[in-house]
């Protein structure tokens, strides 16, 4: 895939007036975020891994965001979104749950847990999930097709697109906070905001980028 | 169906206030506010000092201009007009016109750099204004080698200003929406290229009066700036209504330039020997023009993070170049005041 916000790097505009000390401190949690599990068991964190990976894959030329860690940090805080579907049980049930119904219906399928299955194999599980029809012991009264479109989409994707590695990656200027935007009309651009590539003027795009701050 | 769940650490019922950021890192905070004053008070003593540098004291007038033709019995019985008094009026006009021509040049370069040069006619008024300053800013007394090269600047300044206006229209009824109130509000603003089109006549105002040709009229002069006046007027009432005049000294620039240009058009009018109303309120007009630039430095110091933002608030607040055009136009009020009274002793 070429790159479309090519040398764009939205930390970059960490010391300019784009940010103050509020914005750098709540960038800095996101980015200091343990790797390890906290609140999830050996197990489950595997087979969240391994979700992860299949919903949100990562090209291998970068560190990858760690939507895994971010997940769990989710948990571990206990930091609700404020609503919930009602067929779902609270946050820190619904993953748990979620997560052991999904390996244990790989290891009946199987015979491995979900993490060592192939990519396809995974695949195929999930879109079982995402379709209703997984309905082992273990979802209890947990629909998977409410946990695969409420829990397991919103949470990786949110958490995958609240890192700054993914923001550079779409050009996405991060928080607009103090510093906001003045040229608001169609295809105008701040110089503090990132610069797309059209075809042939990649290294213009790459210059303005070395720029953004 | 959507169940609320508690929140631990997000209480929706109880929005946070929402406080102007003070900006980051060690010591800014109060020095951004202090800053943001100091550089009210620069914008403020630069601009005096721009309409004192030189001084209209009357004896020095006379002594700094030998080359004026001194006023004869006929001169004063074509024009009405004694060269003291002329004399006085086209310093009062140069200034009037460098004042307006550097508050364009400013404006619509801050302005123009918004939009990015979009259009490459965008820099025409910044080469234009630069001119139009520069020749206002020459001593009068370098005639008569002068008068050609000013005509002509002033007259591109004109010119500059009737086409302007045409693609600032064009530019608010291309959009969606043409003439309503959004595009008026956030577009280019209308009204603006017609401070360099004023900038240009004043200039060539100040000129004629100096070469004491008959062409200039005080009445006519007076009843120019009247106009400008209540355009200007307008286009800060526009400006402010758009700001909510959320300040209750922005609705001084809506209020005390018409009562100028009321008093200006009446002495135009019925030529008194004194018009003292007219002269005060064009006086009071010169410092609320520069105090309004020291307001609009205050609104960009309150934006999302003060001074220590600038490269947004400058663009995204209140124009700081804007209020002096008031003070310029009150300058030629005076200026034209004079033509009056000396022409109706």
């Amino acid at each position: 895939m070429s790159e479309r916000f090519p040398g764009y790097d939205v930390l970059a505009k960490r010391h300019t007036p784009s940010w103050n000390e509020q914005t750098r401190r709540a960038i800095d949690k996101r980015l200091s975020l343990p790797r390890e599990p906290r609140f999830l068991g050996e197990a489950e964190w595997r087979t969240l891994e391994a979700v992860c990976g299949r919903i949100m894959p990562q090209p291998k030329t970068r560190p990858p965001v760690p939507v895994a860690a971010m997940v769990d940090g989710k948990l571990f805080e206990d930091k609700g979104d404020g609503y919930r579907d009602h067929r779902l049980p609270p946050l820190r049930e619904a993953w748990p749950r979620g997560l052991a119904a999904i390996d244990e219906e790989a290891r009946r399928r199987h015979g491995v847990g979900f993490a060592a299955l192939e990519a396809d194999e995974q695949d195929a599980l999930l879109h079982a999930a995402q379709e209703g029809r997984l309905s082992g012991a273990g979802w209890g009264d947990m629909p998977s097709a409410v946990f695969f479109a409420k829990r397991v989409l919103p949470d990786i994707v949110m958490s995958y697109y609240s890192h700054p590695t993914a923001w550079s990656e779409i050009g996405f200027g991060g928080p607009a906070s103090p510093r906001g935007y003045v040229r608001m009309n169609f295809d105008r651009r701040d110089r503090w905001e990132a610069a797309e590539a059209t075809p042939g003027h990649e290294a213009r795009a790459a210059r303005e980028n070395s720029r953004v701050g | 169906m959507v169940v609320a769940e508690a929140q631990p650490d997000a209480a929706p019922g109880r929005p946070r206030r929402l406080r102007p950021a003070r900006p980051t890192g060690a010591p800014r905070g109060d020095a951004v506010e202090r800053s943001a004053l100091l550089l009210g008070l620069a914008a403020l003593v630069a601009s005096a000092a721009i309409l004192a540098l030189p001084r209209p004291g009357a004896k020095r007038r006379i002594a700094s201009a030998p080359s004026i033709p001194p006023a004869s019995a006929d001169t004063r019985e074509t024009t009405g007009i004694g060269a003291r008094a002329g004399s006085r009026a086209a310093r009062l006009l140069d200034r009037a016109s460098a004042l307006l021509a550097a508050s364009v040049l400013a404006d619509s370069a801050t302005e123009h750099y918004r939009g990015s040069f979009q259009n490459s006619a965008m820099y025409v008024p910044l080469g234009v204004s630069a001119l139009t300053l520069a020749v206002s800013m020459q001593r009068g007394d370098r005639l008569p080698r002068l008068p050609v090269r000013r005509d002509l600047v002033n007259a591109a300044a004109v010119a500059t200003g009737i086409i302007g206006t045409g693609f600032h229209l064009y530019n608010i009824g291309k959009r969606p929406g043409g003439f309503g109130w959004l595009n008026l509000f956030y577009s280019a603003p209308f009204g603006a290229p017609a401070a360099l089109s004023l900038a240009g006549l004043l200039g060539a105002a100040g000129q004629h009066v100096r070469m004491n040709d008959g062409w200039v009229k005080g009445p006519l002069l007076a009843g120019l700036i009247s106009v400008g006046l209540l355009g200007t007027a307008a286009e800060a009432g526009l400006l402010h209504f758009r700001g909510a005049y959320h300040n209750p000294a922005m609705a001084i620039p809506i209020t005390a330039p018409p009562i100028a240009a009321a008093l200006l058009a009446r002495a135009a009018l019925s030529p008194p020997a004194r018009a003292a109303g007219a002269r005060w309120s064009l006086r009071l007009l010169t410092g609320i023009g520069l105090a309004g630039s020291g307001f609009h430095a205050y609104g960009i110091g309150r934006n999302m993070g003060g001074w220590h933002n600038w490269s947004q608030n400058l663009l995204n607040g209140p124009p700081l170049p804007a209020p002096p055009a008031f003070t310029a136009l009150a300058i030629a009020g005076l200026a034209a005041l004079g033509l009056i009274e000396e022409a109706n002793p």
